[in-house]
């Protein structure tokens, strides 16, 4: 009698699993519909009157002449100037309205062509004026009224340095790479 | 069994062993199939953490509105906690209320813009923004002001520096664009 007490106790309870699948099996197409298919990123913009503390710009004025790069984006290319002179201005001039510094890539293209503009130029530009300036971290931008956003976005990553990845840089407060130019943008509005 | 004479030995043979089979069968009782969950509760298990995962490492999560196209960008700095605000050619939602409505042009509606501010999005952001802030007084920190824009490829930058200002005024104090990260 005691062995077959023993044997019904060894027999074998499964779990039902039934329950738990059918939560699981819920759960995937819940988490799946929360989560985010492209990655996101962000560029974090300045407003003008917190472009630079006023210590900030005391200490400059001691180390060197602030470079103050602007960069306008036109419908017909960019204008770019620096330390209040526009680059490409008739002599004498400190801007030439008619003329851009950077003119487009692609000038039969639409406005909404993304890639009229010429970014590897204005790049170069940026990395021209870094290689004078390499503190300066912090570039003015303004359009006209009806620049697109993405263009906004593609010259601010121009100006950044397109191989930049500043990301980690910043939350690590280490110094950022020699690729990166002007990662630090304040958007003006109508500025030239 | 007139066509049997014309299978060739292997076929018969065959013939054979299945009719054999069925006979042993008959005598037996029918087997039940049993599923192996084990297998499959492990694959579960494993997609369930990667998903809870992803899903907790954003501390925003980004749900574009209908026929918004986020902008393309080489930047690779991830997304900070801050307020959304959504520009669609369709309008502006902030607060998941669509407050103001863009032209076919893509300009925002003149009747509610003056002089740069767009009165029922400042109205809107104001109350969050108190709302917010007595949180952080509450709570014992510092209120960042951080807006999150989450704007269109083809949004004009006329109506970006007028959402900028409108900010501005509600006391926002820094500005992200959020972008889609370009592989590569």
């Amino acid at each position: 009698m005691a062995r077959k007490k023993k044997k019904e106790e060894e027999a074998e309870v499964e779990a039902n699993l039934l329950p738990v699948m059918n939560i699981m099996f819920l759960l995937i197409p819940a988490l799946l519909l929360a989560m985010e298919i492209a990655a996101m990123a962000s560029i974090n913009v300045s407003p003008p009157k917190f472009a630079a503390s006023a210590n900030q710009k005391k200490t400059d004025k001691k180390e060197e002449k602030p470079l103050d790069l602007k960069v306008f984006i036109m419908e017909d290319g960019y204008r770019v100037s620096a330390s209040g002179q526009q680059e490409g201005a008739d002599a004498g001039k400190s801007a030439d309205s008619n003329r851009p510094t950077i003119p487009l890539a692609n000038s039969s293209a639409d406005l909404e062509d993304y890639t009229r503009y010429d970014y590897a130029a204005l790049e170069a530009k940026a990395k021209e004026y870094k290689s004078l300036f390499p503190n300066d971290v912090t570039v003015k931008i303004s359009a006209e009224a009806n620049i697109p956003m993405q263009v906004v976005v593609s010259s601010m990553d121009a100006l950044a340095g397109t191989t930049c990845k500043i990301g980690k840089t910043i939350k690590s407060g280490e110094q950022p790479p020699d690729d990166c130019y002007f990662w630090q943008p304040i958007v003006e509005a109508g500025a030239g | 069994m007139a066509g049997s004479e014309n299978l060739t030995p292997e076929q018969i043979a065959f013939l054979k062993k299945k009719k054999a089979k069925a006979a042993a069968r008959r005598g037996k009782p029918e087997e039940e199939a049993k599923l192996g969950m084990t297998s499959l509760m492990d694959i579960v298990s494993i997609i369930v953490v990667y998903l809870l995962k992803s899903y907790a490492s954003d501390p925003v999560v980004i749900n574009p509105t209908a026929g918004q196209k986020i902008p393309m960008s080489a930047a690779d700095a991830s997304l900070t906690e801050g307020m959304p605000l959504f520009v669609a050619p369709s309008g502006i939602t902030f607060n998941d209320k669509k407050l103001v409505t863009l032209t076919p042009d893509g300009d925002i509606d003149p009747a509610m813009v003056e002089n740069h501010l767009i009165g029922p999005l400042y109205d809107a952001m104001a109350e969050e923004v108190d709302k917010a802030k007595q949180m952080a007084e509450n709570q014992n920190r510092e209120w960042e002001g951080r807006l999150i824009l989450v704007g269109d490829q083809r949004l004009k930058f006329s109506a970006l520096v007028d959402i900028m200002y409108t900010a501005g005024r509600a006391e926002f104090t820094q500005y992200a664009f959020c972008v889609i990260r370009r592989n590569g």
